[in-house]
Formats: C-alpha cells, structure tokens, sequence
C-alpha cells in the first residue's frame, strides 16, 4: 500500500467518487481536459460479468497497450464471474474512493476503471514509463567491480539493488513530493539497521519540502541540504547500485526517485566522498595503495598551485638552487607576476574542462588539440607562460580527476582558487590559515547529525575505514556514528 | 557581506606586496667575500651571484653570457653592503643560497675578524651551514680567478668540490655553525678551509706525498686554478696558522665530531723503500677519547682509534699478502708513521698553538659541575696545553682488495 | 556551546598537547638560558615536578565535586565571591599570557619569514585565523586537534631525526649549567609554564565522562613535558651553552640549520607550515578557554560572542610598541614569577579548605 502523505492540505479534489458512472466520466474529462490532451484515453465498455457499462481511464502514452487489452479489456468483456478482482488478470487492484486519488494514479501509469452504480472505482498497474536499459556507467568508472549502473527507472534500479542484497528487512517505502506534479520519492533501507531518528529526520526534511514539483533527485537533493550555502556536500550522489547497497549494507539510507538515474545517500562522512568502492574489491595493499595515490591527489589539486605561488613568491630559499635557477631563468621573459601565469593556467584549464563536457561528440577530438595549444607548448613559446607552470597546473587538474565524487570534485576546485589568493596574499601564513580555517568549518559540519570527520575525531566504534582501510575479515563493526540498531558485521 | 569579504580579500593581496618578490627580481648570491679595508670597520664584500640563464634549457641567448656576476661594494656588514649594491647591481640580491663565505687571510688573521662575520649570524638569510674559506689572496681575488671549467653554476661548483674535500679529509667542514659554537665555547680551535688561486712555490711529490701540501703548493697542469687544501687555525676567532692537509686529515681522526669518508695514503715499502705501498685509509669508529683530570698535576688524555687499512698497489711487488712477516712489518710502518705524524701535531697544538684543533674540551667538561667551575678550570690555558696525551692507533684489519697477488716479476722477466 | 559529549580521551590529549607542548618552539628556552645557561633543559623537569602535584590534587578536587568546572569548584569550595575573585585572577593570568605569547609567535613569523611585512598585517593575519577557529566551538577544536596532531608530531620527529648527526651529547656537561642552585630556583619560579594545565580545566565537564578527561590530561601533560625535554636537550646538545644564550628562538635556528640531503638545504619553510598548525591551534584553544572561563565567571552563558572582542583585545595589547626582546626577556619572565607560586599553592590550598569544610567527605 502506498501512503498517501503530504497531500491532505491540498484537497480541493477530495470529493468522493459518484454513484452514477455519467457524472464519475464527465468529472474526469473535465479533470484531464479530455479531447484537447491528446494522449489522455477513455474506453468505455459493457462489462460481462454483471452486465453494467464501464469506464477506463489512462494515458496512452505511460501505460502498456498489450497489458490493457490482454488482461483488462478482454477478460472485462468475455470473462463472467463474482467479483472484479477475480476476472482482470492483472498483477494488483486497488479500491479507489476519491477523485484525487484517482487522478494521482493515472498520473503514475494506471488504469482506473468507473463501474455504473459503484462508488468505488479500480486503480489496476499498467506502468510502462519509458526508459534507458541498465547501461554501463559512464561517470564512475572502475576496472574490477560490477559494471552496471542506475538508469531511470525506479524499478529497475530498486530490482539492481535487490539483487545484491537479498535481505527481507530491506524496505522501500515511498513519499510524494511536490504540491502539482506529485513525484514519488523512495525511501530505502535495512529495517532492522537503520536508526530511527535519522530516518525519521529524513522523512520530516521530505515532509517540509513545500514547492510545486520536484522533478530528480538531483534538485531533491538541494532541497534535503541543511547548509545550501555551504561550499562542501553533505549528501553523496551516485550512479553505482553498488556503492548504494555497500551503503545500505553499513546503516545508511538511501533515496531513489524514478526520473532519476542515481541514488542519494545519507548521512555522509568525509569518507564517503574519499572512498571508492573500488578499494575494496581490490585486495588490501592494492585498494590502500590507490587510497594513498587519493589522497596524493587531494592534496595536489587543491593545494599544489598555491603552494607554488607561496615558495616562489615568499619563500624562494626553499628552491634547491638548480631549480631555482630554472625557474628564475624561464621567468625572465615572461611579462607578468607568477600568480597571474597561475591564474591564467588553471582558468585555462577549467575552461577546456566545462567546454569538454559541452561540445557535442563530433567535435570532441577539436578539444584535445585546441587545449594542447593553451595548455601547452605554443603558451610557453610565446613567453606568456613559463614551462614550469604547465607542469604544476597540469598536475592540479590531472589529479582533480581523480576525486570520483563530482560534489567534492567541486569543492575541491573552489577551494583550489581560495588557496591560491591566500598563498599571493601571505605565502605560508595566509595558506596554513586559510587551510586552517576551511578543515575547521569541514569538521564543524554535519550531515544529518554526523559530524564530517567521525569515526577518526570524533571517535566511534566502526569498521576504522578512514585513510586506509583493514582487511575485510578485521572489519567487525558498523559504522558507530549512525547508532545502529546492529552495531556488528561479524562476531569475532 | 560578501563584498566587504571580497574587499578584504583584495586588501590582503595587496598588503602582502611588501614581502612578495617575484623570482626574476632576486639575484641569487653564492658566495659572499669579506676583505679588510685600510678603515676599521669597513670591509669589502664581495658578492658572486649566478647567472640563472647559463646552463639552463630555457634561456634563450644567455649563452654568451657569464655564468656568474661578481661586485665588490664596501660595507660594514654583510647585509646591509647588499643594499649599497644596489646601486649596480639591478635586483635584490638574495643570501639565502649563499653556499660559501671567503675571507681572505689577512682579515682572517685581524682582530676585528670576529665582529663581522658575528653579522653574519643575526640575519636568518645566512644559513648556518655556509661554509668559511680562508683564501691567501684578496676574497674578490680569489672569487674572481676562480673559474670552474665543468660547472658552469658555481653553486654546484662549490656544493661538489667542498663535498669531495671534505669526504677526502683534506679540509675540514667548517659551517658558520660549527664556527661560532667553538669560538663561543671559547676553548678549542676552530679550523676552517683554506684555499687559493694563486700558485706559490710547488713542492714535488716526493715531498709532499699527497697530502702534505696547503692549498698552491701543489703542482697542477690544467684544470681550475683553485686548490683546497689544508686549513686555517682559528682561536678565538682569530686565525693564527695555517696546517697542511696531512694534519687536517689527522685532525679529523681525531676529532669524534668530525666525519671523514677515508682517503688514499702512501708510506715507503718497509721492504724497498725506494717505492711506497698505497693504501686506502678508513676509520669505522669513533676515536675513544679518556680524558683523566686533575686537579693539580697535568691532565691525562688517552685516545685510542681504530682504523682499517686496504692495500690499493705495492709497486714494488713484495709479497705482503702471503708473507706474515712482511705483512706485520707494513702494518708497523703504517701505525708508526701516523702515530708520528699525530705527535707532532700535537705537540704543535701544545706548544705553539696552547690549544687542541679536536674539539677535546668537550670531554673534560663531565668533571665539573658547573660551568663557572668549569671556566675557572680553563681548558686553553691550564688543562690542555700541560695535559700528557697518549695517542694509540691500532690497525684493526689490513685487507688487499680483490687481488691475491701480484704478479712475480722474476717470473714475468723471464 | 555545541557540546554533545563527542570528544573523548584522545581530543582532550591532543588540545592539551598543543596548549602546552607548542611551548618547545618559542623563545622560553631563551629565557631560561639567561640564568641557567646548559643546565636550562633541566628546568622542565623540576618545574614540572613542583607543579605536577598540583594539577593531580586540582584533578582530584573536581574529581570529589562532581559536575564542576574551575570556576563552579572554586566557587563552592571559597564561597561565591571569593571563588570569583580567584577565578578572575586566574582568567587574567590567562589573558596576560595568552596575550604576551601571541606577541611572541607573531615576531618569530615576521623575523624569520616575513622580515619586510608590518606586525600590525601579520598580527591581523593571526587573529582573524584564531578567531574564526575559535568561533567554530570546542568540539570542533578538539577534532582538528586530534586530525592535525600527528601531522604536527610528525614533522617534530622529522626535525629531530634530521638533526641527529649534529648533536654533540658532551655539550650537556657540566651538566648542573651555571650550577645546581640556580636551576633549582629557576625550575621552581618557572613552574608556571605548566600553567595552562590548569586552563583547560575549565572545560572538564566537555567529555560525557569525567575519567576521560583525566586520564586524556594525564597523559598528554606526561607526554607534552617529555617533548618538552627532548627539544630542549636537542637545542643544548646543537648549540654550545654560549650559542644558545643568544638564540632568541632555537626552534627556527634548528630547522634552518638542518638540511635534508644536499639538494634540499634549506627547508624550513616546510616546518614553518606545521609549525604554524600548532601555533595556530594553540591560540585558537587559549582563546577559546580564556573567553570560558571569563564567561562562566560573569554567568554568561553564550560567551561565544565575546569571542570577537577578546580576540581584538588580545591584538591591540599584543601590539603595544614594546620590542620582542623587552617582551619576552622582562614582562614574561615578570609573569611567570608571579604565577609560579600561586598555581603551585592554589591547589593545597583549595585541597585544605575543602578537608576542613568537609566538602570531601560527602562522597
């Protein structure tokens, strides 16, 4: 049974379905503009089985043609017998007794059938929204690992998680959102894992969305965010019915929505944007190995052009002397400040990155060449840019790639500009402080009542996946931030 | 909110031009040379500076241009004479690379020698590990005629030539840090490098034996006119002589907290003394040092070292390494020589010097209890120069190398 | 006060190692040598025996009065308005020190890495950092500490392994320095520069159980004293005792002398970076438990705002135009005499006060 939530306080619908099939047809037509919305339908019949006209209703366009007239229309008209739920065949029947209802059916694919003289009209699943098939996915890639990814639809990808996780205890319960086009928002979780209060406060977050239409999970997300302001993510996004079950497996919820091909997931840690879950099909040294080369990269993207900026600029007696010289040498023609070429370099790089994901595929091998020419030689032929900070920019932004997660990606490009007008502004001092100041705000951030940085401070009981990880068999404890109601993968 | 944060944002940017400097408006000062002038309390400095366009791939047209710049300007310290060049020169000149300090020997050997380089130590641009070179000539002399053939950087020049000295053992390290710890501690004698470019009378090779020379003594054909060897004595920072790179070597045996990699040696076949026996000398410990003070008779000081000895050639073609006889009487040769060589060194410290180039006073120190007493006690006047001192070598393993044997000359001529 | 009871053990050891160990890397072994010459690294050790049994007993007081901070304690064991007499003096030592040591930090910064730059930016640098930390709450502070704190160690044992090779252990003969009574005076006069021990104490109810904020300053005053210790032997045993007498700030003279093989000379720019973490921290905490125990004093109960203005306060003193030297050598030395006694006596006193009330025995 699905429940009927958020949609009391708009009831100008909620009139209860006639007795005569007439006025039930003509409030219908008038609800759905009949005749001008071209793929609304209306098939009206003389049902066999208790010799009374009746009425079906549903959008050609969203229901499956073959499933009406095979297991609707044709037992109506041929099959006798009691009752209605015993002569259509099929899947389920659902009692309808109100107008808003029954308008919200037709809306989700259904077909609802009008008897004469019943005040109660039959809402029966003929959903066929169209969709993608199950495609391997494009944005998070692995090399070892299942390959599939969400698509969008809501079976599918629920059908993508069950069958990983086979657990009776795994329930997906459902919410509609938005007060015009009411979407379905699914709520997914282990039962008797999850923690009551998170859950909770997700459903009153979903509750309070008060807007008209809430199309994906992509804009759902926005609107579940406590800190919209905020430069860091709270809520991870992924495509990976993997990654989501590994999730729901260790306590944690997630949101589908079947216009959407990606799940949500929360609470989130700080973890969950670093960790891949690569990492663990991988054999530890293996998986720990990449994590090590992860967090090289963290740091090189966010930080190594400021980085550069403050030695060259602040404290050149860092150099070893031969670069130095290099450098210094290289510099000599160059017509402006080292933190412009820095700014120009990574601006240029951006742009190439924001166009590579516009340009439309036929173009696609233009951007390869058009961005080796800024990018690359021809800048430092023409003494705009000095060789080595192609190098240094070219590091930050191959090893942004690297941050899977695109929300962190973001974060983490932002930031890079912040550290670099701290480090022109006060070398070391003003890019220990600024760095300071934004790992503070990150670990003053919480998602959904979980601080950023748990289990590593504040300490929790858990699986002490943090920079590394440990083998899977020393891997007892869920993770102790979310309060489980089982706090143990394993006994010892 | 957010403008006023911008604001701020660019008001930082700007505050921050007063320590930023772009790379290309430094010039990068190698070595810096210090000179007395006929006016007390001014100097002359000198500073080499390198060229950053020389020996780099991207300076395009920098080759005719010299690897190194080098100004002379009077000052009365050393930072201060930067901004005097400034006058000519046209960049900040920058002392953080700063690798070596020249001092020419005669401001070595003047008394005002330790208020000048004492500027040296306020300024965190002179790193305390630059090394001090005492040149016989002027400092700019000695930095102008020094004219590396294969580095064309001078850093790497001075970095590679004092590295292999020091390994060799023929000039001491000699950091600013160590200068001032052994000048401050005010008891022992500091030895710095020594070095030249100007050639005075050659000594032949018989003479010197590798290593008995100072720096212009040695006959050289080609190469760069600079020679490191021996080193300049130091008490309390003054330099009062200058000793050969034999005795630097012994020095550094001597002295536990100096580090020498081992060198190649020579002493006259014990058997044919017309030829020497080369050998390669290292010392794997510590010397142990066991100083005994007294109170009223003259302190005992024994030191014990260790060292490995391995043949490298035996022109003469004696049999040491079969013959045990043989063998114990190289050994002796080796272990006396040294043991000599020490003696009078020592001796010469005693005598002449009244205090020890080793850093010994650092072992006398655990018999006092504090320092006054231990001022009182005085290391340089009273405890060294009338101490009794037993130096003891001891040949700890005599190996040949990979050859067996050599070749029997009766046999090859036959 | 976002306090939930998150921290534990470990974020307590790390804030209270950062409050106190960071004291390694400032000018106090400058002050020590003036008197104590080479024997100076012994004056931890003493100071730390005169006040170590203090800080126990003031544990154990709280321990005894459940569910007080420094301020409640002294409150119910001296009445009302003399426990806040009491309590003021101790924020004003707080804020006296807090305030001369920034000033310290901020003239190592400008001296050794932006010599042309005006205090008053750097000072403002500063400040805006440690505020801004500060205003994110305990918590938080607590959590950077524990996720910065190995970091910061970290570089501590690079530098102390860098600078191995150049120790001369000799150079800490004679060992008693300028002689044994003189460091015995020192060690005792100097104790207080323990005394943020105490400080901290104010925020003894932030872990959900109080035997965790015991054993977590236990420890780390343990572990911060033999820092401590081993830094200042490593300043002795580099620096002859003449040398070190002149160094205004060895930490810095070390790291510019160490050099990680010979390409990489001159790397102290990168301790500077770690450096500054734990300085910064550093303040961000004392401000922090400075404002506390001023608001838990005055019975404010959102203190967090006063935040803003104590950071101002603590710039504009800070920057009263005296020269490092007359700061660190006179008014600190001048402060840390004063305080010693009174941290060493307050404890015993309390402790005798509440035997004879009978506070003790009620439970």
């Amino acid at each position: 049974m699905r429940k009927m939530k958020g949609s009391q306080k708009q009831n100008k619908n909620k009139e209860t379905i006639h007795y005569s099939l007439s006025a039930n047809i003509e409030e219908m037509k008038q609800s759905f503009s009949y005749g001008l919305n071209k793929d609304f339908a209306m098939r009206t019949l003389k049902a066999k089985y208790n010799e009374k006209k009746a009425c079906l209703f549903y959008y050609s366009s969203i229901v499956n043609g073959d499933t009406i007239t095979t297991h609707i229309i044709k037992p109506l008209l041929e099959q006798t017998g009691e009752k209605l739920s015993n002569i259509v065949t099929i899947e389920n029947v659902e009692e309808v007794t109100d107008f808003e209802t029954a308008i919200q059916n037709i809306n989700s694919g259904k077909v609802i059938l009008f008897i004469e003289q019943d005040s109660t009209a039959y809402s029966m699943d003929a959903a066929d929204f169209q969709h993608r098939t199950v495609t391997k996915s494009e944005n998070e890639r692995f090399i070892k690992g299942p390959q599939d990814a969400f698509t969008e639809s809501l079976n599918t990808n629920i059908s993508l998680i069950r069958k990983q996780l086979h657990n009776h205890q795994l329930v997906n319960e459902s919410i509609q959102v938005g007060k015009r086009s009411k979407n379905e928002v699914n709520i997914i979780y282990v039962k008797d894992l999850v923690n009551n209060d998170i859950l909770s406060n997700i459903k009153k977050r979903l509750d309070d969305i008060d807007v008209d239409s809430i199309r994906n999970i992509e804009l759902l997300e926005q609107y579940l965010e406590e800190r919209p302001y905020s430069l860091i993510p709270t809520i991870l996004y992924t495509e990976k019915p993997d990654k989501a079950t590994a999730f729901l497996e260790d306590g944690y919820v997630i949101l589908l929505m079947n216009t959407s091909s990606a799940c949500l997931i929360m609470p989130v840690t700080f973890w969950s944007f670093f960790h891949s879950p690569e990492d663990r099909y991988l054999r530890f040294l293996y998986g720990n190995f990449s994590r090590a080369i992860r967090l090289l990269c963290f740091y090189l993207t966010s930080m190594i052009s400021a980085t550069f900026v403050a030695i060259a600029n602040f404290h050149s007696e860092m150099i070893p002397p031969d670069l130095l010289l290099a450098i210094t040498a290289s510099r000599e023609r160059i017509p402006f400040p080292l933190i412009f070429e820095i700014l120009i370099m990574e601006i240029a790089f951006e742009l190439i990155r924001e166009a590579g994901i516009r340009i439309p595929n036929p173009l696609g091998p233009t951007i390869g060449i058009v961005g080796a020419l800024i990018l690359g030689q021809a800048a430092v032929e023409a003494n705009i840019i000095s060789p080595i900070i192609v190098i240094i920019a070219a590091l930050s932004g191959l090893s942004s790639f690297a941050i899977a997660d695109l929300s962190m990606n973001f974060a983490v490009r932002i930031l890079r500009f912040i550290f670099i007008l701290a480090a022109a502004s006060y070398g070391m001092l003003a890019l220990t402080g600024a760095f300071l100041i934004i790992f503070m705000y990150a670990a003053s951030i919480k998602s959904f009542g979980v601080p950023f940085f748990s289990p590593m401070s504040p300490e929790f009981v858990s699986t002490k996946d943090t920079i590394f990880r440990k083998i899977l068999k020393k891997e007892i404890y869920r993770p102790g931030y979310l309060d489980l109601k089982d706090n143990r993968k394993r006994s010892e | 909110m957010k403008k006023t944060f911008l604001l701020l944002c660019f008001l930082f940017i700007m505050a921050g031009c007063q320590d930023r400097i772009e790379l290309e408006q430094q010039s990068y000062v190698i070595a810096i040379g210090i000179d007395s002038t006929d006016d007390k309390g001014t100097y002359e400095f000198t500073y080499q500076m390198a060229n950053p366009e020389v020996g780099s791939a991207a300076g395009q047209g920098g080759s005719e241009e010299p690897a190194t710049e080098t100004v002379t300007v009077q000052g009365s310290d050393i930072l201060s004479a930067t901004f005097t060049a400034n006058s000519f020169v046209s960049k900040k000149l920058t002392l953080d690379h700063t690798k070596v300090i020249v001092v020419s020997e005669e401001t070595a050997r003047s008394d005002d020698f330790i208020r000048v380089i004492q500027s040296a130590s306020r300024t965190p641009q002179v790193r305390r590990q630059v090394q001090m070179i005492v040149s016989k000539e002027k400092a700019s002399d000695f930095i102008n005629n020094n004219k590396p053939l294969l580095e064309t950087r001078p850093h790497k020049y001075y970095q590679t030539m004092l590295t292999r000295a020091i390994e060799t053992g023929i000039v001491p390290e000699a950091t600013l840090h160590r200068f001032f710890q052994i000048t401050e501690g005010d008891a022992d004698l500091f030895l710095g490098i020594y070095a030249t470019t100007e050639k005075s009378d050659q000594k032949s090779a018989s003479e010197g034996a590798e290593d008995k020379y100072i720096a212009g003594e040695i006959p050289q054909i080609g190469g760069s006119p600079t020679q490191f060897m021996g080193s300049a004595v130091f008490k309390e920072g003054k330099m009062i002589d200058i000793i050969t790179g034999e005795e630097t070597r012994l020095a550094h045996a001597l002295d536990p907290t100096l580090r020498m990699e081992g060198y190649l040696a020579t002493v006259p076949d014990p058997m044919m003394p017309d030829y020497r026996v080369s050998y390669e000398y290292s010392q794997a410990e510590m010397p142990k040092i066991d100083i005994h003070y007294h109170k009223d008779k003259p302190t005992t000081i024994n030191v014990e070292i260790e060292f490995q000895i391995e043949v490298i050639a035996i022109p003469s073609l004696v049999e040491y390494t079969q013959n045990v006889a043989y063998r114990k009487k190289l050994e002796k040769e080796v272990v006396t020589r040294l043991e000599q060589n020490t003696k009078a060194l020592i001796e010469k410290s005693q005598k002449e010097y009244r205090s020890d180039p080793f850093y010994w006073s650092l072992y006398v120190r655990k018999y006092f209890k504090d320092i006054p007493s231990y001022e009182k006690a005085d290391w340089h006047k009273k405890i060294y120069p009338n101490a009794e001192i037993n130096v003891t070598y001891t040949l700890d393993k005599l190996e040949f190398g990979k050859m067996i044997n050599d070749s029997k000359l009766d046999e090859v001529r036959d | 006060m976002q306090n939930k009871g998150f921290l534990r053990v470990r974020e307590i050891a790390a804030m209270i190692l950062l409050l106190v160990g960071v004291k390694l890397s400032d000018s106090t072994p400058a002050l020590l040598t003036q008197k104590a010459q080479n024997g100076f690294w012994l004056i931890p050790v003493i100071s730390f025996i005169c006040i170590f049994p203090s800080f126990l007993l003031m544990l154990y007081l709280l321990k005894k009065y459940k569910d007080k901070n420094l301020v409640h304690l002294l409150e119910a064991i001296l009445g009302k308005g003399a426990g806040k007499a009491v309590s003021f003096i101790i924020f004003l030592f707080a804020f006296l020190s807090m305030t001369l040591d920034s000033r310290n930090y901020i003239e190592q910064i400008k001296l050794l890495y932006f010599p042309e730059s005006p205090t008053n930016i750097i000072f403002l640098i500063f400040m805006v950092v440690v505020f801004l930390g500060a205003k994110k709450g305990f918590e938080v502070i607590g959590y950077s500490s524990w996720i910065g704190l190995p970091l910061i160690k970290a570089s501590a044992f690079t530098i102390i392994f860098l600078v191995l090779g150049d120790l001369v252990l000799q150079r800490i003969f004679p060992i008693f320095g300028s002689g044994l009574p003189i460091i015995l005076k020192e060690g005792v006069v100097k104790a207080s520069m323990f005394a943020e021990l105490f400080y901290i104490l104010i925020a003894y109810l932030a872990t959900r159980e109080t035997a965790k904020f015991n054993k977590g300053s236990i420890i780390a005053a343990l572990i911060a004293f033999f820092e401590i210790l081993i830094f200042y032997f490593i300043y002795i045993t580099v620096f002859d005792y003449n040398s070190v007498a002149k160094i205004a700030f060895p930490f810095h003279d070390i790291t510019q002398f160490i050099s990680f093989g010979e390409f990489f000379t001159n790397i102290e720019t990168l301790f500077m970076v770690f450096w500054l973490f734990a300085a910064f921290l550093k303040f961000i905490i004392f401000l922090y438990i400075t404002t506390w125990i001023f608001g838990v004093i005055f019975e404010i109960k959102d203190f967090e705002p006063l935040l803003l203005p104590f950071g101002f306060l603590v710039g504009t003193i800070g920057l009263l135009p005296f020269n490092s030297v007359i700061n660190e050598l006179h008014f600190r030395e001048t402060l840390l005499t004063i305080m010693s006694p009174f941290f060493i006596v307050l404890p015993v006193l309390l402790w005798v006060i509440a035997l004879l009330k009978g506070g003790l025995r009620k439970k």
